[in-house]
């Protein structure tokens, strides 16, 4: 590839990469529940998509084609974490502080932080208690967007079977943020 | 007649649907319009996903400011730049890389492997054959050494000694002092002398 190619298909890539830094994050950071693991597999799904950009089809738009190789990765590194808890006590500052942190900075009323604390807390208890495939499918509906054939075209699970996921995701949620903590 | 309550995965296709800005299906739309519970339960159930999705968002985006996300954007960049022009392969001298093809082209003729065996019968044949020999010397030793043994043992077990004995304690002390002698022990020769011998005290005894 010549030069002047390269830097042009790198400028490209950067708007690529400026459109669909913020969603990646997102559902990066909702599987992950941690920021330097979420911020480690958005980078690597990007760089991921560069190297192979030639193997994209068109025929799913490159939303799906690259959520897809992100929640992959984001599922290897929840494996990896697994196996890593299995053999060694975690001890590490977890994102939620980081988290928590922010909002202070940005909150200032302190009641209003220990409400919204609170909040998110039992939010992303309830969305841990779902099974695998249900919250896999939520988070990809719900925080990423996605239909539920993008979902099927993204995990490779039958149309019905992402519905059924869903709305059992949904009503799982439910019984569970209604509950009294 | 009024049609049955909206189920759950109902009241949730139909927030799905217009969050997403698409038309809810009609029976269901109009079903909400009509039936107060159901659309109690609607509104209730998009405001608890409302709030799920409220939460996580501004939770993750708390993490990912937008100087992070700049921050990300940059190292992206930056692998990527990794990626495209990958590290230069720096080439060996020349005469050293003819060498090495010449060494790894050349084929080994057959007769090396005919050799090779031919070295390698022979090789098992001579150390065969060595320990065959060496074993033969072996024996003799083996069986003196265990004649003595027997010998000792049978002392021994024996408390009073008779003068038959006696003869047979002064031969084996004359013998060790013989093996003393040998040239092997020449290095024992000065605390040889300094201890008094066998042989002298029985001469001066006499």
């Amino acid at each position: 590839m010549e030069r002047g190619d390269l830097d042009e298909a790198r400028d490209r890539f950067a708007e690529l990469v400026a459109i669909h830094q913020r969603r990646a994050s997102r559902i990066a950071y909702q599987y992950l529940r941690d920021a330097a693991e979420a911020d480690e597999a958005v980078q690597d799904a990007f760089v991921k998509v560069f190297s192979h950009i030639g193997t994209y089809r068109e025929a799913w738009p490159f939303e799906v084609w690259f959520t897809r190789i992100l929640i992959n990765g984001c599922l290897d590194r929840r494996k990896a974490r697994a196996r890593r808890d299995r053999w060694f006590v975690g001890g590490g500052i977890s994102s939620t502080h980081e988290a928590r942190a922010s909002v202070s900075k940005r909150d200032g009323d302190p009641e209003r932080q220990a409400l919204a604390r609170e909040r998110r807390a039992r939010v992303a208890a309830a969305i841990d208690r779902l099974d695998g495939r249900q919250r896999t499918v939520f988070m990809l509906c719900h925080f990423g967007d996605c239909t539920p054939r993008e979902v099927s075209a993204m995990t490779g699970l039958n149309e019905s079977t992402v519905r059924v996921h869903l709305f059992r995701a949904a009503r799982k949620l439910r019984g569970l943020l209604r509950a009294k903590p | 007649m009024r049609p049955r309550h909206l189920d759950d995965d109902r009241l949730y296709e139909c927030y799905a649907a217009q969050r997403r800005g698409e038309p809810v299906d009609p029976p269901a739309a109009e079903h909400l319009t009509d039936c107060e519970p159901c659309a109690a339960q609607f509104a209730e159930m998009a405001r608890l996903m409302d709030m799920v999705r409220v939460e996580g968002e501004a939770e993750a985006d708390a993490v990912f400011t937008p100087e992070r996300l700049r921050e990300q954007q940059q190292q992206i960049l930056r692998r990527m730049d990794a990626v495209a022009r990958p590290a230069r392969v720096l080439s060996f001298p020349g005469r050293m890389m003819q060498r090495t093809i010449r060494v790894s082209t050349l084929r080994s003729p057959r007769w090396t492997a005919a050799a090779a065996a031919a070295g390698l019968f022979l090789g098992i044949a001579l150390g065969a054959s060595y320990e065959w020999e060496s074993r033969g010397r072996m024996l003799p030793t083996l069986v003196s050494r265990n004649s003595l043994g027997s010998r000792g043992a049978h002392l021994a077990a024996v408390p009073s000694r008779g003068a038959g004995d006696g003869a047979a304690d002064e031969a084996f002390m004359l013998e060790l002092e013989t093996a003393l002698d040998r040239p092997h022990t020449r290095e024992l020769a000065a605390f040889d002398a300094f201890t008094p011998h066998f042989r002298e005290i029985k001469d001066q005894q006499r």
